[in-house]
This record gives C-alpha cells, structure tokens and sequence, in this order.
C-alpha cells in the first residue's frame, strides 16, 4: 500500500492557511496589528514615552475611540492600556451612524484596523499609580504617570566651605 | 478609484519650518460606496478642525491635515511613531456633487461624505402591473 510521507500536506496546510488570510483580508476589516503572518504582539497601539524631571508621560495615538472604550491600569512599574475599536459601520444617507451594516454597501477600502488590543508598558522608574492622569484629545491619549517619590531626582545642594 | 502608494508610509520630507512636522503622512481610510454617494473615514489624530482641508477639484478628493508639533518635554524613552501632515487624494472620477460635500471632525476621525449627482444615483424604479 502506498502511503504518504509524513509532513507531505503541511505544504498545502500552509497555502491553504495563506488563502484564508488572504481572503479575509478581501472581505473583512484589517485586525489593528495589521495583516501580517507574525501573531499579534500587542504592539497596539504605538506610543511615545518621555522621561520627565517629576512624571513618565505616555502618549498613543487612538482615533475613533471614546473614553469609555479605552481601559488603562497602573501599577508601580506596568502601564496597561486595553480597549476595543469597535467595527467601521457605514453610515446611512442622514448621517446617522447605522446599528447595523446596510446590505447595499460596496467597501472599496477598509484599512483602518477594528477589535480588541491590550499593550503593557513597563515603565523605567517606579510610579504613583494611584496618580496617574489620562487625557484623551483628538484621538491622541496622553497618560501622565508621577513618579513615586523615590525615583524623583533629588536635588543635592552644595555648600560651600567657609 | 486610485490612491497612490500605500498609507501611514512618510512620504515627502516637507517644509522644514522652525517647529513645524517636517514628514507627511498617508492616513488609513474605510471607503464604502453607498449607492447616494461615498462614505470615507480617515485617521487622522492629533489634528485640528481648523486645520483640516478638503477639497474636490477635477474629480480628486484631496485631503491635507496640517497637524501642530505637540509639545513634547523630557527625554525620549521610546518612539514609535512619527508626527508630521496628513495628506492623501482619492480620484473619485465624474457623477460626485463637488458642492455637497460635507466633513467633520470627530475623536481623531475625518469622515466625509461625497453625495452622487442627483442624475446619476442610482433609482429604483417601480414595476407596475398591467392587466389586460
């Protein structure tokens, strides 16, 4: 009896799995880590983190969402942010945003990346968690971390020997 | 429809004025055809109302964001995204009513609405029954 040889359909598993991805990405909208084979590594959203003389600020870019869509935990030394982008609904003619999806929509592009993200961020000093501040303007959300008194730079004065 | 080259890709090294972006940006769209018209969602945080400009012209939907350097003290721990315009074009071709577009601003998101002239939206037309 012919048999085939281990590993034989793992070719066809693979372009099988490619034609799905690539199909969806026909039909659906694009996940927020974009279409890429890598699974998602929470790199959702891109930040921006400065070292302030008194504080750690954080600053991502999050169009679309309201406040209550995004969550963001703190601990001392871990910035958590979470969230959902909910799915682009087309609009109907009086601009109204439609619960549901009309059935005589044509997508022509759908680039803008839909669903659940959560990125840690361990941050370089130790914080007050239970000061952080977040602002959201714009679409641009701006988390003002203090840092805890330890970490603050102290000031050392020099006396001068009479 | 066409746009060119793919989107969030810096493009131009623009003006570089003293405190202005120096890159300019493709933001991501969803386009969706309507049948009255074209609905389209840009990206574009960090803009402002004022500073947003559309414009159709020839059949070409233009896009251009100018977006304000934000203040940024401290020392840089990690970036991962650039600040500079937006700016993006769509040629839509003929049938769109130029002096019905309307745009808003909103949480980061540009949407636009392109209205079809009223002579080629497409109409449903009733099927009358004829007896005899």
């Amino acid at each position: 009896m012919q048999t085939f040889r281990a590993g034989f359909a793992l070719p066809l598993e693979e372009l099988r799995d490619e034609v799905d991805r690539l199909w969806t990405s026909l039909t659906a909208a694009p996940p927020l880590h974009g279409w890429s084979t890598e699974q998602p590594t929470g790199r959702f959203p891109a930040v921006t983190m400065r070292d302030c003389d008194d504080a750690v600020v954080i600053e991502a870019e999050l169009p679309g969402l309201d406040v209550g869509d995004i969550d963001i935990a703190a601990t001392a030394d871990e910035l958590t942010l979470k969230g959902t982008r909910p799915a682009a609904v087309a609009q109907t003619g009086n601009g109204e945003a439609a619960t549901q999806e009309p059935a005589n929509v044509t997508w022509l592009r759908r680039e803008r990346g839909t669903g659940a993200f959560e990125r840690r961020l361990s941050l370089p000093v130790a914080v007050d968690a239970s000061r952080v501040e977040a602002r959201l303007v714009d679409g641009v959300l701006t988390v003002t971390c203090p840092k805890a008194p330890e970490s603050q730079p102290r000031r050392v004065a020099v006396r001068a020997a009479s | 429809m066409r746009s060119s080259m793919s989107p969030t890709v810096p493009q131009t090294p623009g003006q570089q004025a003293a405190g202005e972006p120096s890159l300019t940006y493709q933001p991501h769209v969803d386009i969706c055809d309507t049948g009255g018209g074209l609905s389209i969602r840009a990206d574009i945080p960090g803009a402002n109302t004022d500073s947003i400009d559309v414009a159709f012209e020839d059949g070409v939907l233009a896009v251009h964001a100018k977006v304000r350097a934000r203040e940024q003290p401290g020392r840089v721990l990690r970036q991962e995204y650039g600040i500079g315009d937006y700016r993006r074009s769509f040629r839509l071709g003929d049938g769109f009513d130029g002096a019905q577009i309307t745009a808003e601003y909103r949480q980061g998101v540009l949407s636009i609405e392109v209205p079809r002239l009223a002579a080629v939206r497409p109409r449903k037309v009733a099927v009358r029954a004829t007896h005899g």
